[in-house]
């Protein structure tokens, strides 16, 4: 029996009111009967002021509400556990926790030392069983995710698993911890075309499965006691205790209970403990490594946040064949993820910089490699383009772009404040320009929102501002502004041009 | 560069305005790209396109089965679509120009990335 399961199964004991089966758990999937019906509540975090944007997308997708908490840039949704894979495919989250008690209303006591016991008292009270299966099968995927990677540079095998994807193990694994569900945990991280077979597939697998050992699961278990670290959040000006001391302490009386080892650096579980005033949520966090940096292969100095970038598109609603257009792409973050969601619009990525054109190309290469291995066929094209240009001279025939999505310089670690004053303006015009009047919109990000707001104050007739989105972008308080084009016709400003006021 | 951003480039060399439309499109090297083919898109994407230059750049690059005109009923007409469809997206121009049918300016088409920029003179207010 594996250490996990050993754990695992001290819990049963512990929890009284739960279904305990009485079956010894030398099968990993001797668990998965009543791990198929297992309902749990997922914490996200996404970009603060986005949480909206995250909703839609999880209600979209995955049919679950959220409820939106006043930590800022934190949401929460109940799944059934088969949707896990799917929930990892979420575009506009940075990372996931599954929740394992939450508390609206936490009671702290009045001196430190009692607030830090109830703490203590609290590690061996909660429901840990089930949140820590889904650990398990979460950590599985990432596992076979890593050998996978490797593994794929060499094997030419596509065994076809329901019509997904390689199954590069001469063993057929089965089992609960699966591999349509791997495949498609390999997909989000390998492939962003994602496509909506998967919750159709999982279904069918996990009908289909056989009752079969799970040799993986126990190979790659290390053959010793799981490592940990608590990870304490706290907001709030009440307290009367720090979040080291929170996490110390909890973390003590965890350590007590599962008799794991702690480990700030190299550990295999993180618990997390958010507490924002009185409201205090347990977690197990998911993922490590944000997800927020998925599609870019060659960075730039500053790099938009793909779940940033996500958020941005999908606040303008972009309709299909919408051809939307970024102007200042840098390494094209926000046309990548564009055209990878929305792949029935068109995108183009422009910049003025040589360097950053060539990273956004490369990117764009990036993502025609990923999926080239996956349907190993010749290299796929996607609805994307990318050309040299100056944003404030768009070499574009006048009102023939719906959309335009930008994160403009901020003037901090790209431009400069001074050169702001009059970029902006004339941006902002050859915007309104090349922008279809009445249907058409932008949605741009700023940090240099003084200069934004001068600029856009002389353009009230063909730019019309229609929400606001407050942001934090690397510690800079920033603003993604929605604007609306107005139906007027663009009026060039001289009589050179030789044409008035007629979008052609 | 694909034939669809082609029909969207316009050349802004100063004075030129609506006549900088279409460029006029010399390729080198062309390189044909599958893409996944989406019937809707093409329908929808059709009224939006200036066809008479896409038929001059389809021309230019020796595609054969560009149609005149876009067909009667031609949003059911899968045929018409799939041809549209690779006209548009699947065709990309990797070396070439792209030259300004007013002023005359040429642009140079690089590893598939049109380089638009104007220098100083070209632009001075």
């Amino acid at each position: 029996m594996s250490d996990i399961q050993e754990a695992t199964n001290k819990l049963l004991d512990v929890n009284l009111h739960e279904n305990q089966k009485s079956v010894p758990v030398t099968k990993e999937n001797g668990t998965k009967n009543e791990s198929e019906h297992l309902h749990i509540t997922i914490g996200a975090t996404v970009p603060t002021g986005f949480e909206q944007t995250a909703a839609g997308e999880i209600k979209e997708k995955l049919g679950s509400s959220c409820k939106i908490s006043k930590d800022r840039g934190k949401i929460y949704f109940d799944i059934s556990v088969e949707s896990l894979a799917q929930v990892h495919c979420l575009r506009s989250v940075d990372n996931l926790f599954v929740v394992v008690e939450e508390f609206k209303d936490f009671q702290f006591k009045q001196t430190k030392e009692e607030a830090l016991k109830d703490f203590e008292d609290l590690a061996g009270k909660l429901p840990w069983s089930d949140p820590l299966k889904v650990w398990e099968i979460n950590t599985c995927f990432k596992k076979k995710k890593t050998k996978r990677k490797k593994m794929s540079q060499n094997s030419n095998k596509e065994k076809i698993d329901n019509g997904q994807g390689d199954k590069l193990d001469g063993r057929d694994i089965r089992g609960f911890t699966d591999s349509a569900l791997d495949s498609h945990i390999l997909d989000y991280y390998e492939n962003p075309a994602i496509k909506e077979e998967i919750s159709t597939l999982v279904g069918d697998d996990l009908a289909s499965s056989k009752d079969e050992t799970d040799e993986h699961l126990k190979e790659e278990t290390a053959p010793q006691v799981l490592k940990f670290r608590v990870t304490c959040n706290r907001a709030g000006e009440k307290h009367c205790f720090t979040s080291n001391e929170a996490a110390r302490d909890f973390g003590g009386a965890v350590q007590d209970h599962f008799k794991w080892k702690a480990d700030m650096t190299n550990f295999d579980v993180e618990v997390l403990l958010n507490i924002h005033d009185n409201e205090v949520v347990v977690g197990i966090a998911l993922t490590e490594e944000s997800l927020h940096r998925r599609n870019i292969t060659n960075f730039g100095p500053t790099t938009l946040r793909s779940t940033l970038a996500y958020g941005m598109l999908r606040l303008c609603a972009p309709q299909p064949t919408d051809i939307i257009v970024d102007p200042m792409c840098g390494t094209g973050a926000i046309p990548i993820e564009g055209a990878t969601e929305w792949s029935n619009c068109y995108h183009i990525a422009g910049d003025n910089s040589p360097l950053a054109v060539k990273r956004a190309a490369n990117n764009i290469s990036s993502l025609l490699t990923k999926s080239q291995v996956k349907e190993s066929k010749s290299s796929w094209g996607l609805p994307i383009d990318a050309v040299q240009w100056d944003s404030c001279n768009l070499p574009l025939r006048t009102g023939s772009v719906d959309i335009i999505v930008t994160d403009m310089p901020f003037g901090k670690r790209m431009g400069s404040k001074k050169r702001n004053w009059n970029l902006y303006p004339a941006c902002l015009r050859e915007m309104s320009r090349v922008c279809r009047p009445g249907t058409g919109r932008a949605v741009l990000l700023t940090q240099d929102k003084k200069c934004f707001a001068k600029a856009l104050s002389g353009m009230g007739h063909v730019w019309r501002k229609v929400h606001t989105v407050w942001v934090n972008i690397g510690g800079l308080h920033a603003a993604v502004y929605l604007l609306k084009r107005t139906p007027q016709a663009f009026v060039h400003s001289s009589d050179q041009e030789g044409e008035r006021g007629t979008p052609w | 560069m694909k034939l669809l951003t082609h029909n969207l480039l316009s050349s802004h060399v100063r004075g030129v305005g609506p006549r900088g439309f279409p460029l006029r499109l010399q390729a080198t090297e062309v390189r044909v790209n599958p893409v996944e083919f989406n019937p809707d898109f093409v329908a929808r994407m059709i009224p939006k396109v200036e066809w008479a230059a896409l038929l001059e750049a389809a021309d230019t690059l020796n595609l054969a089965e560009v149609p005149r005109e876009p067909t009667e009923g031609y949003e059911h007409d899968e045929d018409f679509l799939r041809k549209m469809h690779h006209v548009l997206l699947e065709v990309e121009v990797l070396e070439g120009t792209l030259q300004c049918p007013e002023s005359g300016r040429l642009f140079p088409i690089s590893r598939g990335i049109p380089n638009m920029l104007l220098n100083d003179e070209e632009t001075e207010t």
